[in-house]
């Protein structure tokens, strides 16, 4: 997406470039008032601006503003849906796809990565009776 | 009675609120972009009073079909809580003001 939304805005910038050079060179080659023509005419007569414009500038124009914004549309970041099941179903398919360094980056990734990425209970019994024998350890210890 | 079923819905169907703000702000972003763009077309057309801001209204309803085209695949209910309001009508006027202000610069450039 990236690269097309690049490419329409570059070929739509360099066309609104020429179609605008192009609008000053023609309103530059035919003034619309002349400093020496009276300003007697009535404003019926008056040439409107657009019809003085060559066809195909206008055309080159109109192209090139729907390029660029198809190109900004495009490079816009995607939207998230507002519904919380299908923005979190989401989440959870982007994240098992990739581990989703860009959404952590972001700061916006799984709002329950907590709870999911907790360590495991931790084992009671076990830490007892590693406690029991420091203790008895010491106890030995002493009694040396 | 439509306040009541509306409450309902939503706490079936809850919203996530960043969600909704990532929406606005990505429409909100495309529509400035946009608007100081239709500004540079309006004045190298050299487009006058109303002919103007009806192309700009035409302009934005132009960049509301392409959102609907290629961001939300033709589900806005999916994005929007308000479609017509948020995605249709989201942002068109606070775009005027960058849009007025490159129309007259351009219309002074390329007709001096």
């Amino acid at each position: 997406m990236g690269f097309t939304s690049n490419l329409f805005n570059l070929v739509g910038l360099v066309l609104l470039g020429h179609a605008v050079y192009s609008a000053h060179e023609h309103s530059s080659q035919n003034p619309l008032h002349l400093p020496s023509s009276p300003p007697s005419f009535s404003p019926l007569t008056t040439p409107t601006s657009t019809t003085s414009l060559p066809t195909d500038i206008v055309l080159e124009t109109l192209f090139s503003v729907l390029l660029i914004s198809t190109g900004i549309v495009l490079g816009s970041s995607s939207l998230r849906p507002i519904q919380w099941s299908k923005w979190a179903g989401q989440l959870e398919r982007e994240e098992r796809v990739k581990k989703s360094v860009k959404e952590i980056r972001e700061g916006t990734g799984n709002p329950y990565r907590i709870l999911e990425e907790r360590p495991g209970f931790v084992d009671v019994r076990g830490k007892r009776k590693e406690f029991m024998e420091w203790v008895r350890k010491g106890d030995d210890l002493a009694a040396k | 009675m439509a306040g009541i079923s509306d409450e309902r819905e939503l706490a079936i169907h809850p919203i996530v609120m960043e969600s909704v703000q990532h929406n606005a702000k990505t429409i909100s972003n495309i529509r400035s972009l946009t608007a100081s763009l239709f500004g540079v077309v309006a004045g190298t057309l050299g487009l006058e009073s109303y002919p103007g801001f009806i192309f700009y209204l035409v302009g934005s309803l132009t960049v509301s079909l392409l959102i609907y085209l290629f961001r939300t695949q033709g589900k806005p209910s999916a994005y929007f809580h308000r479609p017509l309001a948020e995605l249709w009508g989201g942002e068109v006027f606070g775009g005027l003001m960058s849009f007025v202000l490159t129309w007259t610069l351009f219309y002074g450039l390329v007709r001096a």
